[in-house]
């Protein structure tokens, strides 16, 4: 919209551009000129360098009347030096001064995790395990885990914890080291590094925010086409397995590890229907039974739970470093899984009977090619009919297979072969 | 391990199983319809070779039927030990691509959280994905507080002065950021041509006008016509040329221009709008006393469509009792 009124009260006052002659390129008169805020130049200094001797002219009413900017001179940017002269000054006063004993910082736990050869009823009193809840709210299947009560609340007998806590790590392990998927769980506010870290260390799964319901009992709905490799004793992805990964349904964890098992009673039912033994660590106020290894300890410590969290992904670490020793000297822990196995049988028979049928029908051109150049349809009939029959008998060994276990997706693969 | 669910296996409850295999066994059937097509070629194949090739095409279904990659896979088969295991971490929580990246900038942001930062405003600016861009690239339905959270994190990171910011965090925040870093676009400059014209094209209610400038004696010629004969009116003359007047530039260039479309007032203020656009690429300086005077912003106001039940864009008709 054209704003009239703006030319009679400012454009003249903006705008005082007395047209200079001689000049070449009119259009350069603007720069001079225009009193316009865009104009980021000095408009003092460049009028004075735009008057020259022998042509004087007029600084236009904006340059006359500007003062000069006065603007700081920029610093350069001593970042960067900075920082490497702090750590460098850090690095060589270290040593220098008193020397103030290390007692305890938070990140310790994370930095130098604890495994299960360091617990300690120690290391376990001063990560505050042993407290409790208020008396009140205590459930009585734990009256076993309890020492007594101080000031109100339940005090968890340490030695209990210790002896639980180092049985779960044995678990862990063991678990780890027969080749299993461990799920550690921690879906509380804060408790993501623990269990990431625990993860990390067992080569394991994690999870830090709410367990959809339904991803053990429901896996074909909820983590359907979720990236799945297959690997060898190694550890090592090999292929040829696309179509069994296309067809096969999710994974199911093997030792589910819960750090808040209140807030985790849907998925602890899940493990329970699924027959998956599951590690939590029971307070007080928490049901002991829900889990079938508990620790009895202090749930609603972070520290408390970084410790036992990096002891069970130590004891995961162990397993695992057991393992590929093992498989290094060709003792193989785990047994490949029965729908793996299955997949690989057909496969190989498939692989035998094409390579049969080829071989057969060659022999069949052959002949004909030496009879009359032609191949007889007969022949060629007969070899289909021995190829059904064939077919036919790998049908049932498959049903025969599948029988006992049923596999859904198997039944669907077999009935494809036909 | 795994033999350990399988041993199991007996005590569980089979018929649920078998319930759950014909419902929630579909997708993964549909999705095995892409194989199919293969066998419908060789069948056509079949009825248009001869009889006697007949033989050959039966056998040759059975390795169609396999996937191409599994076809020299008889190394594969002889594996003795192979088991399933996830690839990321992160697989039972359903968003594992964008766990796995909230868990490195976690970890990012706790590594390099002393390293020195520069103030928000000083950071070139970053064009970040949104939540629903992110959803969107990564194809997980991410929760708006879970993201919030991440990018709160991120933009943290993104504040490490440049000069020490760590090849791990330009990785680590990548994910979040958009292909494309549109604040580093710049305008296109507008040319002047080999005889000194400038080009400007402006619209106004269904008008729109071509201008040519060039620098000259203020002559000013509108489809052919000096400006008095191509508006009768005074006061669309004015705005016709209201962004040279009000530069004091009209008597120092020539104005060349084409109007077509709409009315007087539209073509006034649509050859206001190409000139003042023309005038810019000679003299940008120009540019703010003319978007102040109002010549550079195009004017959106369109008539409004009639609609139906109206008697005009909203005017109702008149309501008669009976």
């Amino acid at each position: 919209m054209i704003i009239r009124e703006f030319g009679v009260r400012q454009g003249r006052k903006a705008l005082a551009a007395p047209l200079r002659r001689g000049q070449q390129c009119m259009r350069a008169l603007s720069t001079e000129t225009s009193g316009t805020p865009v104009a980021t130049a000095d408009p003092a200094v460049e009028a004075a360098l735009q008057t020259s001797p022998e042509n004087p002219t007029v600084p236009s009413l904006f340059a006359r009347t500007a003062k000069p900017t006065r603007r700081r001179p920029v610093a350069p940017d001593t970042t960067k030096a900075d920082w490497e002269t702090a750590q460098q000054l850090r690095h060589n006063l270290r040593n220098v001064g008193a020397q103030v004993e290390h007692r305890y910082s938070p990140s310790d736990v994370f930095r130098n995790p604890p495994g299960p050869k360091d617990v300690t009823l120690e290391l376990l009193m001063a990560s505050q395990a042993h407290m409790g809840h208020h008396a009140s709210v205590w459930n009585p299947a734990n009256a076993r885990y309890i020492y007594g009560i101080r000031q109100g609340i339940h005090i968890i007998s340490l030695e209990q914890t210790a002896a639980h806590l180092r049985r779960a790590a044995r678990v862990v392990e063991e678990v780890a080291y027969h080749g299993g998927l461990i799920l550690f769980v921690g879906t509380r506010p804060g408790q993501t590094q623990i269990v990431t870290q625990a993860a990390r260390l067992a080569k394991a799964c994690h999870l830090f925010t709410k367990w959809t319901p339904g991803t053990i009992t429901n896996s074909d709905k909820i983590l359907p086409g979720l990236p799945v490799e297959i690997v060898n004793e190694h550890d090592q992805p090999v292929g040829g397995f696309n179509q069994h990964l296309m067809d096969r349904r999710a994974l199911v964890p093997d030792l589910v590890v819960c750090l808040n098992p209140l807030e985790n009673f849907t998925m602890l039912r899940e493990c329970s229907q699924a027959n998956v033994p599951t590690i939590g660590i029971v307070d007080t106020n928490t049901e002991p039974t829900w889990v079938t290894y508990a620790i009895p300890a202090n749930d609603d410590s972070l520290r408390c739970l970084a410790v036992i969290g990096s002891v069970l992904g130590r004891a995961g670490e162990a397993g695992q470093k057991r393992r590929m020793e093992d498989a290094k000297n060709g003792k193989v822990t785990w047994d490949t899984p029965s729908e793996i196995k299955q997949f690989m049988d057909i496969q190989q028979k498939r692989a035998q009977w094409t390579k049969r049928a080829a071989e057969e029908e060659a022999a069949t051109k052959d002949k004909s090619g030496g009879l009359n150049g032609k191949p007889s349809s007969g022949s060629a009939t007969k070899d289909s009919e021995v190829f059904d029959e064939s077919m036919q008998k790998l049908q049932m060994e498959v049903d025969a297979a599948t029988a006992d276990d049923v596999s859904p997706q198997l039944r669907k693969m077999s009935r494809r072969t036909d | 391990m795994s033999s350990l669910r399988t041993g199991f296996r007996c005590l569980r409850d089979i018929r649920q199983t078998g319930k759950a295999a014909t419902a929630q066994w579909q997708p993964t059937s549909t999705a095995s319809l892409a194989y199919r097509p293969r066998q419908a070629t060789n069948a056509t194949r079949s009825i248009t070779t001869t009889a006697t090739r007949l033989a050959e095409t039966t056998t040759e279904i059975i390795p169609s039927d396999l996937e191409p990659a599994d076809q020299g896979r008889s190394a594969v088969v002889q594996v003795p030990y192979a088991r399933a295991v996830p690839v990321s971490p992160s697989y039972f929580s359903r968003k594992p691509i964008f766990n796995d990246a909230f868990v490195i900038v976690q970890d990012l942001a706790r590594k390099y959280a002393r390293l020195p930062i520069i103030p928000r405003d000083k950071v070139t600016p970053t064009a970040w994905r949104t939540k629903e861009q992110y959803r969107l690239a990564v194809g997980e339905h991410v929760k708006g507080r879970d993201y919030a959270t991440c990018m709160k994190l991120a933009k943290r990171l993104n504040q490490i002065h440049p000069d020490l910011m760590p090849e791990e965090v330009t990785a680590g925040l990548l994910p979040f950021k958009r292909e494309v870093n549109y604040y580093l676009n710049q305008p296109k400059i507008q040319p002047i041509d080999q005889y000194g014209r400038s080009h400007g094209v402006g619209k106004r209610k269904s008008s729109v006008a071509r201008a040519w400038v060039v620098e000259g004696t203020g002559e000013v010629l509108v489809n052919g016509k000096p400006l008095s004969e191509a508006f009768g009116r005074v006061h669309d003359r004015e705005s016709a040329v209201w962004g040279m007047k009000l530069t004091e530039r009209l008597d120092k260039y020539n104005v060349w221009a084409m109007v077509s479309g709409g009315g007087t007032t539209g073509q006034a203020e649509a050859l206001a709008l190409a000139i003042a656009k023309a005038l810019c690429v000679h003299e940008p300086a120009l540019k703010n006393p003319l978007r102040r005077a109002g010549c550079i912003t195009r004017d959106p106001r369109k008539v409004e469509r009639k609609k139906h039940g109206h008697v005009k864009a909203r005017k109702m008709p008149t309501w008669v009792k009976r």
